[in-house]
């Protein structure tokens, strides 16, 4: 093995790993808040690339300047489900974790069944934007254009996302409400609210995801469910909640996959992250970054 | 007291729901089976109408459709049953085709067989794209002694388990590499330089594991170098590592098996790392749906897959380019090589009911034993269509096809072909 | 099940308990009366497929239920002891000759080392994070059996007709025996359940669940406790992975072990009340036949509405009725702390 081939290996699973990282931050985001594993998260993801796909076929707008348009669109997304679904789902007492595992299992299969009935299960593809069939090489090493947006974006995200749970005096809120839904209502501030907006965000970011993923990945209805998996174990790698861990455990997972390509078939490269990820969690029960 | 009554009243309840449930459920049952008129004969088709593959089972249902609007409509087109006006030898009895959904899942499409075999008194299905899900389709036929007609599984495997009640009209995936190899070889004769090793890369399921081990043995035996070998998960997020190894292996040809989301990512991949191998010999399934040219766009140019039907053999077979009409009026796109596969099957189904005189399934066995289609009377380029005692029918020529201005053009055999083949391998 | 009727060790007085018990022992006897009849009056194959996979549902549910439910820890990669019961008593029988009917006893006791050797390291994970681990083990052992040509790979193992018997478990195409198999074992893991809730271990569970700290301190063993949970409930999905290979006659990775199947087998007992004796089998008798029904009836078009159905069914029970199917009928009055304060101290979601 060359050198180079090796340096490919390494760029190609930072890449990916960026993109990971990406779809995983708003499912981190969503965790962290309320205790809510959202396993329509890969649904989600798949909704942002549809409503990508037919605002570029309709409108003729470039997906990078359809980014804000999918994220409203998807932050609407997450306060429909959190105020219909959710909310219900948290009323329960015993068990509440499983029933919300379960009712968001149940919107996924929901919004699958709805996009077939919609889009017909034939895989889509967008042609012709301004990023994709791009691709740039420096010494050798090949660096797709829409994978670099992708991850420029991703880091924008990431740091937008940390700003806003730090800096400002919503995220303050939110913290608050994490730490103590029941306090913060004593001091007027309403947790649903709070909690809706998070499912928003939490959205908005995975819309944002899709926008950038449906530049070089075909859409179908089953293509959140390739992805769900890897955010998941990306999550609970990092720490749920812990946005620096998302990122960090998403370029780990992704440089993983692509080295372990090197030693074992490429048909058992998950293997290899999942074996990363069980070891980091019996010598890090709570991930690598987790304190919750 | 109170409670007793409550609790007895729920117990009560749950068994009510029970019984309502399956009432329910035997009663629309039986419904279904009284309006079986006795001049039709029902044939199940099993195909995946949702989850992923789905765009290819609502293919497969049109591509079936036109066939039995061709077999029972009035056209004259020169097919089995052709003439149209339903089975001549059985009054004119109609074809009527019931459709089930695998889902792509095996076990699921055990069930929807044995639900078609019992419920619908089905006289032969007809399934599935997936090979996997026909292996368990094609043993729950076997069971019932009701026929079952591979369209399009290409699993060289399947006709290998002793079934009685298997038949495969068309080539499975060791005959469709072994035209590949022939190619190479008929190539060398023609250029003078050999190919001198291949890359092969395939995915994960019964489809892509088969055809990969026959793809790697029948090199082996032709002497040409195998230089990667990669099997890869089916529907991955990502193969650029995939990739990079077929990259760095730099085969001369690369050899990819399929399915549709997957040739999209691993061409896509292979243009965004900058591998161009001199060519690409494909197991066909993926790499001829729309989805992928809509896809992959010029990417797609010169691709060479194997077939088993070609639009523009019209020439040499009378009924490609009526019944082609026919499927476009139906669904908005031209025949490919599993639309054309699935709707030849339905035609030898039918033919051989027919010859039958009879429903009767053991007849019907006979009768699809004894098939002897001459070539000219399908839409497609095989000799004819005569079974084995395996089931396989051994005469379903295969032809490699070139994907060169936007459309497939028959490139071998030579004495078919439309277009000398693009080819620089060696060069 | 000697241990049957062991009240003897409960800590509280159990008046209204024991008639409770008694009430559920009454509806027991009834539904598997009426289960004993009901398939000799429905000849049709297609019903009788139905009520098998609801009667396997129901085992699987109530298997994953004794871990899941009673010991409160989610698993959610329940397919891998199903797939290891399928696979082991698969391969005794096609590469060693060992009769089915003794190879389902070694599937379920693998199924449980495996659930051991799994365990031991998960059971310090908590919450999602134990979730999370045991959806990302089953897959690896997907993923391995995939590739592992020994087993057959993704090619799978086709199981060869040897001849109608019950030693071998193998019908051409009769329906009954795996019928009653399947009823069998959703009858002993019934017993089961029914004993756990009011045995020792049962206390100790839910003690485990409701307050580990506090039923540390008060001495319960708790990983012991876990272990063993793990352990039973492997088994005995292990068992019904073994039935099922017999029943379809071909088993591969992606049908065995697949994660979609985990939920399923956990489905059920959301459903129906997690943590119940009734919930699993309400909830299988819900889902299994309008699953099949759906996608039998609905999914030959096409259009994914089989999907959209099923979906809004399981969000509706998830959001009116989020305590399970069982609180419609009030079974169980463990599971509405607040409506039963009359069931006292047997009410013991607050055990701690």
């Amino acid at each position: 093995m060359t050198a180079e081939t090796l340096a490919q290996v390494v760029v190609s699973g930072l890449l990916t790993g960026m993109i990971y990282a990406l779809i995983a931050a708003g499912l981190s985001l969503i965790f962290g808040l309320m205790d809510v594993v959202n396993f329509a998260h890969g649904e989600f993801l798949m909704t942002a690339m549809y409503a990508t796909f037919v605002l570029y076929i309709t409108l003729s707008i470039d997906p990078l300047f359809l980014l804000p348009m999918v994220a409203v669109f998807l932050f609407a997304i997450g306060v429909v489900v959190y105020r219909v679904l959710i909310v219900r789902a948290l009323s329960v007492k015993v068990n509440s974790g499983m029933v919300q595992i379960f009712a968001t299992f149940g919107l996924g299969i929901f919004l699958r069944g709805i996009a077939q009935f919609v889009f017909s299960p034939d895989f889509k593809s967008l042609r012709g934007t301004m990023l994709s069939d791009k691709t740039v090489s420096v010494l050798g090493v090949f660096m797709p254009l829409p994978q670099l947006a992708a991850s420029l974006v991703c880091v924008v995200a990431f740091i937008g996302l940390w700003l806003l749970t730090t800096k400002t005096h919503f995220g303050r809120a939110l913290e608050a409400t994490r730490e103590d839904s029941e306090a913060v209502a004593l001091i007027g501030v309403d947790r649903h609210f709070i909690f809706a907006m998070g499912w928003g965000i939490g959205a908005a970011t995975v819309g944002v995801a899709g926008v950038m993923l449906s530049t070089f990945y075909y859409i179908s209805p089953g293509v959140g469910v390739t992805f769900a998996l890897i955010a998941y174990v990306v999550v609970a790698l990092g720490g749920f909640g812990s946005l620096p861990g998302a990122l960090v455990a998403g370029l780990a997972i992704g440089l993983v996959e692509a080295l372990t390509t090197l030693l074992i078939p490429p048909s058992l490269k998950q293997v290899g992250v999942f074996g990363l990820y069980l070891l980091v969690l019996f010598v890090r029960p709570r991930g690598l970054f987790g304190n919750l | 007291m109170a409670r007793w009554g409550k609790a007895r009243a729920g117990a009560v309840g749950v068994v009510l729901a029970l019984a309502v449930w399956f009432g329910v459920v035997s009663f629309g049952i039986d419904g279904r089976v009284a309006h079986a008129a006795p001049t039709e004969i029902v044939i199940g088709a099993v195909y995946p109408l949702t989850g992923p593959g789905a765009q290819v089972g609502l293919d497969a249902k049109m591509a079936l459709e036109t066939a039995a609007e061709v077999i029972n409509g009035s056209y004259d087109l020169p097919v089995p049953l052709g003439k149209g006006g339903g089975l001549p030898h059985l009054g004119g009895a109609k074809i009527r085709l019931v459709f089930a959904d695998h889902q792509s899942d095996p076990q699921k499409g055990r069930a929807e067989a044995e639900r078609l075999i019992t419920q619908e008194k089905v006289t032969a299905l007809i399934g599935s794209y997936q090979s996997s899900v026909a292996a368990t389709i094609s043993q729950v036929a076997d069971r019932y002694g009701v026929p079952y007609i591979a369209a399009d599984n290409s699993s060289p495997s399947l006709n290998r388990n002793g079934l009685k009640w298997f038949f495969r009209p068309s080539a499975h995936d060791e005959m469709f590499t072994i035209a590949m190899f022939q190619f190479f070889k008929d190539m060398q004769g023609k250029t003078g330089k050999p190919v001198p090793s291949v890359s092969l890369v395939h995915e994960d399921t019964l489809f892509g594991t088969d055809s990969g081990n026959a793809q790697h043995k029948t090199a082996d035996a032709a002497g040409i170098k195998v230089v990667a070998d990669v099997k890869y998960r089916a529907n991955s997020p990502s193969l650029t590592s995939e990739v990079q190894q077929l990259k760095a292996a730099d085969g001369a040809v690369l050899m990819p098996s399929s399915y549709t989301s997957d040739a999209i990512l691993l061409v896509k991949t292979m243009a965004d790392l900058g591998y161009k191998p001199k060519a690409i010999v494909a197991q066909a399934a993926g790499f001829q749906e729309q989805a992928f040219f809509d896809a992959v766009g010029p990417a797609a140019e010169g691709i060479i897959s194997r077939g088993s039907f070609s639009a523009d053999l019209a020439p040499h077979r009378p009924a490609i380019k009526p019944v082609n009409e026919l499927f476009r009026k139906k669904a908005g796109k031209d025949m490919n090589d599993n639309t054309a596969r699935e709707f030849m099957a339905l035609l030898v189904v039918g033919d051989a009911i027919d010859r039958a005189g009879s429903a009767d399934l053991e007849k019907v066995r006979e009768a699809l034993v004894a098939t002897d289609i001459p070539g000219e009377m399908t839409i497609m380029p095989w000799k004819r269509i005569k079974f084995d005692e395996t089931g396989q029918n051994l005469d379903a020529t295969p032809v490699l096809l070139q994907y060169v201005g936007g459309g497939w053009h028959t490139i071998w055999p030579f004495d078919l072909a439309t277009q000398p083949p693009i080819w620089s391998v060696g060069q | 099940m000697a241990t049957f009727s062991m009240p003897a060790s409960l800590p509280a007085g159990l008046d209204l308990g024991e008639r409770r018990r008694r009430r559920q022992a009454l509806s027991g006897l009834v539904v598997l009366a009426i289960l004993l009849v009901l398939p000799l009056g429905i000849g049709d194959v297609y019903v009788r497929n139905i009520l098998i996979l609801t009667l396997m549902y129901t085992a699987l549910s109530q298997a994953w239920n004794i871990l899941g439910g009673y010991c409160g820890q989610i698993s959610l990669g329940h397919a891998l002891y199903f797939g290891i019961g399928a696979y082991v008593s698969t391969l005794l029988f096609t590469k060693f000759g060992v009769p089915p009917m003794l190879g389902m006893v070694a599937a379920g006791f693998v199924a449980a080392l495996i659930a051991l050797v799994v365990s031991w390291p998960c059971f310090r994970l908590s919450g999602h994070y134990y979730a999370i681990a045991t959806i990302v083990i089953a897959e690896i052992v997907y993923l391995l059996f995939l590739n592992w040509d020994w087993v057959g790979g993704a090619l799978g193992i086709n199981v060869p007709f040897r001849g109608e018997s019950w030693v071998s478990f193998q019908f051409r195409t009769a329906k009954l025996p795996y019928y009653y198999a399947f009823l069998g074992l959703a009858a002993v893991l019934w017993l089961a359940s029914y004993w756990i809730e009011n045995s020792k271990w049962g206390f100790y569970w839910r003690a485990v669940k409701d307050n580990p700290i506090a039923a540390q301190s008060l001495g319960v063993r708790l990983f012991r406790s876990k272990m063993v949970a793990a352990a039973a409930s492997a088994f005995f999905t292990g068992i019904g992975g073994s039935f099922y290979a017999q029943f379809v006659a071909y088993i591969d990775p992606d049908s065995m072990m697949n994660a979609q199947l985990s939920i399923l087998i956990c489905l059920p007992a959301v459903l129906g009340g997690i943590g119940t004796l009734w919930g699993p089998a309400v909830g299988a008798a819900v889902l299994i036949p309008l699953t099949e029904v759906t996608r039998s009836y609905i999914g030959g078009s096409g259009s994914g509405t089989d999907l959209i159905l099923y979906g809004v069914l399981i969000m509706a029970v998830a959001t009116l009725k989020p305590e399970g199917l069982t609180g419609l009928f009030r079974i169980d009055g463990r599971i509405k702390p607040a409506a039963a304060p009359a069931t006292g101290p047997s009410g013991s979601t607050h055990a701690a």
